[in-house]
């Protein structure tokens, strides 16, 4: 009986953490490859970022670079929806369709991210950030590797606050801040 | 057939195996990829060249923010780049593979403001009040790109033709901002960002702040006693909006009686039931109005 109650908890635990992973936006990563992000928010201005936003920008920009390396390796849009909007959108999926329409893949490994606020709106309604990325990126066409190599990348990004999350908007590699 | 004969054939051999062999080496060496030398200063939707050096036949790949495309290029000849295939800023890596694969980086950066994306806040905001209406401007060029070249953001808010505000303001990392104090007189200002040529116009609908005083009047008539504000203004003379609540108080005594009641066309009115000797007062927000001493009921 005893034996039975445990079993019954344990799949109750399981569909319960099944059920969130399915809720919880973005998250068609594993967690043994989601990029690595430090936040800092300290200089910001003229709002300051509340401790509780950051852990929402910290957590969605997390997932969307989970999701962007997914949809660049896997030549799937469909991880792009949800935390991308706008240009960041349509760029990530012109990316992947141009990808899959060349017979190319790429693969990013070993993400790490800066990542600092250097703007935040008055009323935050948009927050531009300086990420900068080191990660390997590797490019294949077909199953043939013509690219291999560890970058570091500095982007200038913009989010905005959805319903229940933060969304890329503008994701621009420069080359230097 | 002689020994020497033997040993000529076989030095004949060997040498052409030599020969194939140098030919083979050398064709290898020709279609192995040499330099690729990228451009610099490249504007998003315009068009660019990058050389190669080496001889024979390679497969070039172009990946940039959305573009991933290959094709042969001939080893040697300049790889054209099209307007159309540079129209997103960014980090954009060329690959050249012949036997091995070599690769360089360019960026592309935007081109001028062509439309800007201006946030302004609050849609309504009260008379008077410091630093409630905020603006952010950000310029992009007609490919979408973020323009990060500083460039000044001239912000003017305008009410009824007179100038409340005028703000230039430099952009840093593509982002210009303002904040500035609303004005004295309820009604539409106008909010321009404006960037060289191009400019974008937001309205903010200045309101009334709060009540500034309240004075009320009132007499007593068969059903009760009817009691009214005079025309209600804040502290710069606009009339309070309509809907804006103001709660009467009645006291004959014995009892309290309270009422809310809605500002319309300025004038807050209520009927309130009291038989005695009755105190009447009014408040909206944090303003009292005057005491209204009513007599007792004939």
């Amino acid at each position: 009986m005893k034996l039975f109650r445990f079993q019954r908890v344990g799949r109750a635990k399981v569909i319960v953490a099944v059920v969130l992973a399915l809720l919880i936006p973005g998250t068609s990563m594993a967690a043994d490859s989601m990029p690595a992000v430090v936040f800092n928010a300290s200089t910001v201005g003229p709002r300051a970022v509340e401790s509780l936003t950051q852990r929402s920008i910290l957590r969605d920009y997390r997932f969307a670079w989970a999701n962007l390396a997914h949809a660049l390796e896997s030549n799937s849009t469909a991880p792009l929806n949800g935390l991308f909007a706008g240009t960041a959108s349509a760029w990530l999926n012109d990316a992947v369709s141009t990808q899959r329409h060349s017979g190319l893949h790429s693969r990013y490994l070993n993400q790490n991210h800066k990542l600092e606020a250097v703007f935040y709106a008055p009323e935050g309604d948009v927050i531009e950030l300086h990420d900068t990325a080191e990660y390997t990126l590797q490019i294949f066409d077909g199953s043939q590797a013509i690219h291999d190599q560890h970058v570091v990348v500095h982007y200038i990004v913009l989010m905005t606050p959805g319903a229940d999350r933060w969304v890329i908007r503008q994701l621009q590699a420069v080359p230097r801040f | 057939m002689s020994s020497s004969t033997n040993t000529a054939w076989t030095s004949r051999k060997a040498l052409l195996a030599c020969f194939v062999s140098t030919l083979c080496l050398a064709a290898l060496c020709s279609a192995q990829a040499g330099e690729l030398r990228g451009p610099s200063g490249v504007v998003a939707g315009t068009s660019t060249s990058i050389s190669t050096t080496g001889n024979g036949t390679a497969m070039f790949y172009l990946v940039g923010p959305t573009v991933s495309m290959k094709r042969d290029v001939n080893l040697g000849e300049d790889v054209t780049l099209t307007a159309q295939q540079l129209q997103n800023a960014g980090k954009y890596l060329a690959i050249i593979c012949a036997g091995t694969c070599t690769s360089i980086e360019f960026f592309v950066s935007p081109a001028k403001p062509s439309n800007l994306t201006f946030l302004v806040h609050p849609s309504r905001a009260p008379v008077g009040e410091n630093d409630v209406i905020s603006g952010v401007a950000l310029p992009f060029d007609e490919f979408h790109n973020l323009v990060l070249a500083p460039s000044t953001v001239d912000f003017q808010l305008t009410a009824k033709g007179a100038s409340l505000m005028s703000h230039p303001a430099s952009t840093q990392d593509g982002i210009a901002w303002f904040r500035t104090n609303s004005g004295k007189s309820a009604g539409a200002t106008q909010v321009l960002a404006s960037i060289n040529d191009v400019s974008a116009r937001r309205v903010v609908q200045q309101v009334a702040s709060d009540p500034c005083s309240l004075h009320i009047k009132g007499q007593r008539t068969a059903k009760g006693i009817v009691v009214e504000t005079d025309p209600v203004h804040d502290c710069s003379g606009n009339p309070v909006p309509d809907g804006t609540i103001v709660t009467f108080t009645a006291k004959d005594g014995k009892q309290t009686d309270t009422v809310d009641a809605p500002i319309k066309q300025g004038i807050a009115r209520a009927q309130m039931i009291a038989a005695g000797p009755t105190v009447i007062s009014a408040a909206s927000g944090v303003v009292m109005g005057n005491e209204l001493h009513v007599g007792a009921q004939q």
